[in-house]
This record gives structure tokens, sequence and C-alpha cells, in this order.
């Protein structure tokens, strides 16, 4: 099949809790097609992240298989798995915490771009300006160091050293949950308009159904390790089958203009 | 109704760390009613948590506070725990590790209430079941740690109530929760503030969240006051254009979407 990017096969993971036997992922399976953002959704505990953090290879499973790009993506190991990384790039909810403190936003563009072999030295830094420059951040910005952005530029340095590798999908796990909402629309447009322009393919993963609605193809809701349904997004958000789906979609704060 | 809680006059804090002289709360009049539920609404930086730890006396030493916090509601400051009750966003700091539910539940009744320990711990069981915990006999005896982040939530919600304060002060108490736990917690508030006739100040990013059930809303940005006024003027005609954008950003399920349904 060509036109999937993407797919998770019966994926498992289970953790020891207290002596407890808890299933963190039982029998998941998903698909992704290139330039397609699937939503995953569900509250606290439901298996999100855990799933998030398979696909990224931080953590092993315990039964299941995954394909990406064509290959079987839990088999490799070691240099190969290390060049096959630049094209399943990552960006996480506490951009503070994903940079080395003491970076500046250059060093932090530099690394993919070297790591990688993306552009030789005497080029990276017109490839930094770049890439700052896609994310709607300007070349002065290279200098400075990353703890001195706001949240908003903070994500969007985390964007610009995700896409630096030219991934074919990004995993994007409550990238925008630590937001303001001024910014958070701005980065959501932003996320948007990369993967018009680049055919980018999206893990956009969060608890927040309006946020996954926004920018999602088709969403994905996990309760309890499971996936309980996936659909086209209007479908999901429009007719929810599962309890799991219901209840979200009920949660989401509306604005009351009229209280009783 | 009611008469005025408390009265803010030309409040501002400077934190000592600002050389510059960068306030964090600047010339702020706000008059906060007894019994109603208030919403102080903001982003980052606006100044909604200095505001709710100036109101509890909890501001860093070396800030500096200029103007005047009347409390013609108490006739004195608030005291801790007796006057006002504070819901911090994570229940997992504010909690203490080492202590049962019980316990920390059951101390601030005991210390404002003079009750006996075993008044207070019956005071608690009775608090952990109006905040909906299930099973409060096996909760009394948990650790903050057993407990998932919407349950220890509720905790710190039925420690801060324990001495029936006036004031029930919340800073950003859900937004660190899961959005289904997040309304669950709302509808606890508003509840608790309703059958006590508390004074409720929840502040928040989320002006939708707030809309739901707060009476009137406080607009604050870049340590000022943007406008306050009833939830209904407010949303439907914002005097600030800051207050529109905040309105304009809110998502929720009848936004459309940025994307066409069918990948390119």
């Amino acid at each position: 099949m060509n036109d999937t990017l993407l797919s998770v096969e019966n994926l498992s993971k289970g953790f020891s809790s207290a002596g407890r036997q808890v299933a963190a992922l039982d029998n998941v399976s998903l698909t992704i097609a290139p330039g397609e953002t699937l939503g995953l959704v569900g509250a606290s505990g439901s298996g999100k992240s855990t799933l998030s953090r398979i696909l990224l290879r931080l953590l092993s499973s315990d039964a299941g298989s995954i394909r990406f790009e064509g290959a079987d993506w839990l088999a490799l190991d070691g240099a190969p798995l290390r060049r096959k990384r630049a094209r399943m790039q990552m960006v996480f909810q506490d951009p503070l915490a994903a940079f080395n403190p003491l970076a500046t936003v250059g060093t932090v563009l530099d690394d993919p771009l070297r790591i990688h072999g993306i552009a030789a030295k005497d080029r990276r830094p017109g490839e930094i300006v770049m890439l700052l420059e896609r994310v709607g951040l300007t070349a002065d910005h290279a200098a400075r160091p990353v703890r001195s952005l706001s949240g908003g530029q903070r994500q969007r340095v985390a964007i610009a050293r995700a896409i630096a590798t030219k991934p074919s999908l990004l995993v994007l796990d409550e990238a925008v949950s630590a937001l303001d909402v001024t910014v958070r629309g701005r980065i959501l447009e932003l996320l948007v308009d990369l993967q018009k322009e680049q055919g980018i393919a999206c893990l956009f993963i969060s608890h927040d159904l309006a946020v996954v609605r926004a920018v999602s193809h088709r969403i994905a809701v996990m309760d309890g390790g499971r996936i309980v349904e996936t659909g086209p997004a209007a479908a999901v958000v429009a007719a929810p089958q599962s309890e799991a789906a219901r209840a979200l979609v009920a949660a989401v704060p509306r604005l009351v203009t009229d209280p009783c | 109704m009611s008469g005025i809680f408390c009265s803010l006059r030309q409040l501002s804090v400077t934190y000592g760390r600002d050389r510059d002289g960068a306030a964090a709360l600047d010339g702020v009049d706000l008059d906060i009613v007894a019994g109603e539920r208030l919403a102080i609404i903001g982003e980052s930086g606006s100044g909604k948590s200095t505001l709710a730890r100036a109101l509890a006396g909890l501001l860093p030493e070396g800030a500096k506070v200029g103007g005047e916090m009347l409390w013609p509601g108490l006739g004195h400051p608030p005291r801790a725990g007796r006057d006002f009750g504070f819901v911090f966003q994570d229940p997992g700091s504010s909690l203490n590790p080492v202590l049962t539910v019980g316990e920390q539940v059951a101390e601030g009744a005991r210390r404002h209430l003079g009750l006996s320990w075993k008044q207070a711990y019956v005071r608690a069981w009775e608090l952990l079941g109006r905040v909906r915990i299930p099973q409060p006999d096996k909760a009394m005896r948990a650790f903050p740690h057993q407990l998932s982040g919407g349950q220890r939530q509720r905790v710190s919600i039925a420690a801060a109530i324990a001495a029936q304060p006036a004031l029930l002060i919340a800073d950003e108490a859900t937004s660190a929760l899961d959005v289904v736990v997040q309304a669950e917690i709302v509808r606890l508030l508003d509840g608790l503030v309703r059958e006590d006739g508390m004074t409720l100040l929840f502040i928040t990013h989320d002006i939708a969240l707030a809309s739901g059930f707060v009476d009137r809303i406080a607009v604050f940005r870049n340590a000022k006051l943007v406008e306050a006024g009833p939830v209904r003027s407010v949303l439907s005609a914002p005097k600030s254009d800051y207050t529109a954008a905040l309105i304009a950003s809110h998502r929720d399920l009848a936004t459309p979407p940025l994307i066409a349904e069918v990948p390119a």
C-alpha cells in the first residue's frame, strides 16, 4: 500500500505498578497517510503518550508491529535507526524542558542539520535563517538563548528543529497545551501551513478535542489503552459513538454569553 | 444584593527582582462583591496570579505593594485558611506528601473551628463526601500520591473549605487537568460556593470555561485591569480590543477547522 506512511498493528505495552500489571496500550492499531493529520484524543492516562513514545522509539513495546515508510520500524537499531529518525520528528508540550537550558536558538537548529548531514558547514547559517523565517521568527533570534524566548517563540523553535531534517511525519504531543490561547491559534495556523507546503503528515495528540478538531483530518479516540473510535474529524465530533468520545465532546468549554 | 467584600484601590505590586521597576500589577481598581463568583481572566504575565497572591498575603518577601486593599466584609485582612481558602494549580505540590488525606483536610477544621482531632476527622470525612471522593473511608488513610490528579484536586478543595472560609480563591485550579476532569471540578466548585454562599475568585486563562458559571469577569493584561463587568455584557459587547481578541481566539467544536476534511 503506497498511500500508507505509518501503520501500527496490535501494539501493546504493559507497566507494572505496585505489583499490579497495567495495560497502557492494549492492541492498538492505526494508520496515517502521507500528508494527513491524525488527531489522537483521550483523557489523562488513556495511553496517548505511551503510544507516542513507542512510535518515537523512546520506549519499547511488548507486542505488535509498526511500519514506517515501508520498513519495519521496530526492527531498526543503531546507526540505521539514527539515520531514519530524521524522517519522524517530534514536538513536546513543554519547550523549555525539550531544550538544553544553555543552548542558543542557533545551536538548537544547527544540531539536526549537522547530525543528519542536511547542510554543509558553510551553508548551515543560511539554512538556520530560512528555518527561523519559516516559523515566523527572524535571523536575529539565532544568537539568543532559548530561555530568553517567550513560550510561543520557544515552541516555534521546537517546530523549526523538527522540520529541519525534512521529516515525513511529525509527532506532536500536547504541543499547544501550555500556550496562551492567542498564541495557540497562531501556532496551529503555522502547523497547518507547513503541512500544506511540505506535505508533512502529523500525529497530533491532545486531551482537548476542540484543538484536535481544528487541525485533524481524522480523529482517533483513546480510552484505557485502547482506540475506541476512529473516523473523519467531522463525524467523530458530530456523532461520537463511544462513551469516551461523548464525554470529550461534552467537556469542551463553550462561550456562554447568557448564563442562567 | 450584598455589600463589598474586598475593595482594591490603585493596587500595585512590583517584585524585587525587577530592577527596571516593571510592575506585576499596576494601579488596579476592583471591587469584589460578597457572594459573587468573579473570574479573573488573563494570559501569562497578565498579573492574575499576583493579584491572587496579594489578596491572600502570599507575595514573596521583597515584593513592593502600593495602593490599598480594603476588607469591609471582614474588617481585617483575611487569615489564611480561616477567611479564605486557596486552591492552587498543582495539587501534587500544594498537598503535603507525607500527611494522609484525612489529616490535611482535618487540620484546617481543627485549627480554625476549635474542633478536637476526632471531631475534625469526622468533618474531613464529610468534606471528602461533599467533594465526591469515592470511598471516603479509604481516601482518609491514603497519601496524595495514591490518588489521581483530579482526586487530588478534590482533596485540595476539601482542605481549602474545611474552616468554612468566606472567600475561595482558585488559581488555575483546573488547568493541569484534562478537559473531562476539568468540567467536573468546575461543576463541583460552582455547587460548593452556591451551597455555602462563598465568594469565589476563579482565576483562569480560559474565558470560555469561566463564562459557563461565573457572575462577573475581570480581564487583565500586562499587569493592568483591562475591563470588568457582568459576564453577559463583557462577552457580548467587550469594551477593549484585547477582550475581543481573547473571545475570537476561543475554539470549540463549532469553530470552523483550519484544514479541509480531505488531505491534499
